[in-house]
């Protein structure tokens, strides 16, 4: 027990950590920096650079780490590049450690939602301003513990280190061994010393863990301490038990004004006006296949600014597909789509655009778009959802950003919940907020993809209350695909109803919805009539 | 290739500022103590036309490669572990002093030596490693030093080994990756054979403790290696362990220096004769407790 404790504290040993932790952060700092680019390459549009990433991870991945390290050391000199022991093995550790970041960091972006990404582009936002706001900030907190378990693991590789002469703690212990016969006094030592290290990463890993929290920063206390082992608080739900449910004065918090159907003579005047407005949308000959199957079968569409139209139709039948072709979310084989007389993600010569010069493009033009499944940024406050694309995408500033983001809120009726994570919005308030986010930089064309679709029939009609407003009250320009027939009669100007990726009947609302001359549309409809829940249809 | 001096390469590396950091590295490595009771100096005027006719390292610093497992030859000094202690360690000294250079020391594997030697990371290699035929591909050696090597067994020699030979039959021998002796064990296994008895195995580990721990864990049934490191391990745990017979090796020791560096061979050689002379070499046998036996005039062994 002496010997041990000799040992244990001995400055020859203690010194060997320096050189262990030298390693280590060499081979840590220097796998993160090679695993972004390896990532980067493997996530890259270019199949050439993927294949070289995926051709390094197959070699270092595939290799012993301590055949590495003689490379890095004895065969390198060889080519006149002569590395210091120390910079060899943290060279060949880094090679080692970056394919598994790089993976690390894959499975991290790809597990990011990609209706989130979707949102993103819809919004405007640069590849680059998606990766850094809404990929990486979501990635790198599911990272966090395959990042602990990583540099864990680094530390113990760096023992290997000895094989080419870096005086770290393991070569120390086995030197000391040899010279003195005491050679299990100074192993457990060793270990133990091991363990103080490995035992250190462990809380900073939590402590990251901690101030990465989201829920810790948006105003829920939670202490440091609910992360360490014993505890057994549930980290993902506990903490806020009501707060979803809790009886809120939502639909009434929307001004109260009388209900906004319109009357007949209305609905034509309306028309009028419409009629002598410019085209917003106009898509010509649009054709769309998934490999053999038929998505746009030649689809023609008109809508003029202060339009809402509907669109009705089957699951299935292009509904959708149309909605992100008119953004270019999509691409499409033939046919032209204009959006306030631009060919949106093309240049003037019709050559198509990058990634880059089309989300610069939407956020010019102006399409907003709202999902089906809300897509809000999990990592934002309904707040920030709103005011962080008028900074990244519209330069605004913060104050600025902030004042309409607070506006729209309201507008919404969601003032109360400015500070909540989506997760801890019901679905219909959710959706409120998103319909926010995308009226945010004053879109001349709003595209609505069955936005009702996954609420639960109580919160549908205060989605459909927002929407009514806009169309009615802003005269916004408005394309919504659903399965509400009722709302569609109330709150469009024009119904169009697709089947196989065309348009087989369309015209103004009531007519078509009350005297359908299609017999698929009258069947349609017909079953949707007796559907009483209509809305949890798909 | 011989104005490319690699003691320059190495200062310089040891210059850049992140080599700071490295404080335990630097305590390791840049120890260049003189080696304490130095018995006495070669003769200061023979040492001092060596100089002259050698000038190309006089006043270096070089990096000398060693397995610091092998108690007396090298090992670290438990005292004060920054320091390398051990006959081979003071004979590098005086060839040194000898040419006017300091030494260095880079603890590696015993199979690293002659590859770490050829890559350019070491200048010498003087860590009690045996001058073969097959090693002269690898580097030129000076040899220096005859070879006695002991039958290290566990207490009692349950076995009944008695050297390289039919009595290691169905044994299980612990040998250090890259010894002489493995392939000396190795021919036997066609002879147990032949002789209708089981072939003996050989266990590979890294250094001499853990062939020695192999022994005491039951492992391995016997470790034949240089006579003083036998001797020194029965001298660890007499209780436990015995030296069963001691058996010749045709081989001598050689101190290893690369093979493109012809003329820095002739010095270390000239040196060396030199320090015999002065009678440096047996005082230091004598110092370490090791045979005197053991002293041999240089010779050189190339690969042709």
């Amino acid at each position: 027990m002496s010997l041990f404790l000799h040992y244990l504290s001995m400055p020859y040993l203690l010194e060997g950590i320096e050189l262990t932790l030298e390693v280590t952060a060499l081979g840590l700092g220097g796998g993160l920096i090679l695993g972004l680019i390896l990532a980067g390459m493997q996530l890259s549009r270019f199949w050439g650079l993927a294949a070289v990433a995926r051709a390094y991870t197959v070699i270092f991945r595939g290799t012993p780490l301590i055949l590495q390290m003689v490379f890095a050391y004895d065969a390198l000199p060889h080519i006149g590049i002569k590395l210091p022991a120390v910079l060899a093995a943290g060279l060949a550790l880094a090679c080692n450690e970056a394919p598994f970041i790089a993976e690390m960091l894959r499975a991290g972006v790809l597990g990011v939602d990609r209706g989130q990404v979707t949102a993103g582009q819809a919004l405007g936002m640069t590849p680059r301003i998606l990766m850094w706001r809404v990929i990486a900030p979501q990635a790198i907190r599911t990272m966090i513990p395959a990042f602990g378990n990583e540099a864990v693991s680094a530390l113990k590789n760096s023992s290997l280190a000895s094989v080419v002469a870096v005086q770290e703690l393991t070569l120390r212990s086995t030197q000391l061994a040899s010279s003195t016969f005491d050679f299990f006094s100074i192993f457990f030592a060793s270990g133990l010393l091991y363990l103080v290290l490995t035992f250190a990463i462990s809380i900073i890993q939590l402590f990251v863990e901690w101030l990465l929290d989201l829920d810790r920063t948006k105003g829920r206390q939670r202490k440091f301490a609910d992360y360490l082992p014993w505890r057994r608080v549930d980290i993902d739900t506990k903490i806020e038990p009501a707060s979803a449910t809790v009886a809120e004065p939502a639909p009434a918090e929307l001004p109260d004004t009388p209900p906004l159907a319109l009357t007949r003579e209305e609905r034509t005047r309306r028309a009028v006006t419409i009629a002598r407005n410019n085209i917003a949308v106009e898509t010509k000959d649009l054709t769309k296949s998934y490999g053999p199957q038929k998505v746009l079968g030649g689809l023609d569409l008109t809508v003029r600014v202060g339009e809402v139209v509907a669109l009705l139709g089957p699951s299935g039948s292009g509904k959708s597909t149309l909605l992100r072709c008119i953004n270019h979310l999509e691409s499409w084989d033939g046919g032209t789509v204009h959006v306030g007389g631009r060919r949106l993600g093309f240049d003037d010569n019709g050559k198509l655009l990058s990634p880059r010069a089309i989300a610069n493009e939407r956020a010019t033009v102006g399409v907003g778009m709202v999902f089906q499944q809300f897509n809000l940024f999990a990592h934002l406050s309904a707040k920030e959802n709103i005011a962080g694309p008028l900074r990244w995408v519209h330069g605004m500033t913060r104050i600025d950003a902030d004042r309409r983001a607070t506006e729209l809120l309201g507008r919404v009726g969601l003032t109360h919940r400015a500070d909540a994570l989506p997760r801890h919005l019901s679905g219909g308030q959710q959706q409120r907020v998103a319909i926010a986010r995308a009226l945010a930089p004053n879109p001349s064309v709003l595209l609505l993809d069955e936005p009702t679709s996954a609420l639960d029939p109580e919160l549908v009609n205060e989605v459909l209350e927002v929407i009514r407003r806009l169309a009615i009250d802003d005269g916004l320009t408005m394309i919504i695909s659903t399965h509400q027939i009722r709302f569609a009669d109330e709150v469009a100007d024009r119904v169009a109803f697709l089947s196989g990726g065309a348009i087989i009947e369309e015209g103004p609302a009531h007519e078509v919805l009350s005297n359908p001359r299609n017999p698929l549309t009258a069947r349609f409809l017909s079953v949707m009539e007796a559907d009483k829940t209509p809305e949890a249809v798909g | 290739m011989e104005t490319r001096i690699l003691p320059q390469t190495w200062g310089m590396s040891r210059a850049l500022p992140w080599r700071k950091l490295a404080l335990g590295a630097a305590i390791a490595f840049g120890l260049v103590a003189a080696a304490p009771l130095r018995a006495q100096a070669a003769a200061p005027a023979a040492c001092a036309a060596l100089q002259d006719k050698y000038p190309d390292w006089k006043g270096k610093t070089l990096v000398n490669a060693i397995n610091p497992h092998t108690p007396g030859y090298e090992t670290i000094d438990p005292k004060d572990p920054s320091k390398y202690i051990g006959f081979d360690i003071d004979l590098g000294e005086a060839i040194g002093e000898c040419l006017g250079f300091k030494l260095t020391y880079k603890a590696v594997t015993f199979a690293a030596l002659l590859t770490t030697l050829a890559a350019g990371q070491a200048d010498i290699v003087i860590s009690d490693i045996y001058a073969t035929k097959e090693r002269a591909k690898a580097a030129d050696f000076i040899t220096y030093s005859k070879v006695f090597d002991g039958v290290l067994v566990a207490k009692g020699n349950p076995k009944g080994i008695n050297g390289i030979n039919m009595s290691m039959c169905g044994a299980a021998a612990a040998e250090n990756t890259g010894y002489v002796e493995v392939p000396l064990i190795q021919a036997l296994m066609p002879e147990c054979k032949k002789a209708g008895k089981p072939e003996p195995t050989v266990q590979l580990y890294d250094n001499n403790a853990n062939c020695i721990q192999a022994i005491l864990a039951g492992r391995a049934d016997t470790y034949v290696n240089d006579v003083n490191t036998v001797d020194s391990a029965v001298k660890a745990y007499p209780d436990k362990l015995e030296k069963a017979t001691a058996v010749t090796i045709p081989y001598s020791v050689g101190i290893a220096v690369p093979k493109d560096k012809p003329k820095f061979r002739d010095a270390v050689m000239a040196a060396l004769i030199e320090v015999q002379k002065a009678g440096t070499h047996m005082e230091l046998l004598k110092k370490h407790g090791l045979d005197v036996g053991n002293f041999k005039e240089p010779d050189i062994l190339t690969a042709d």
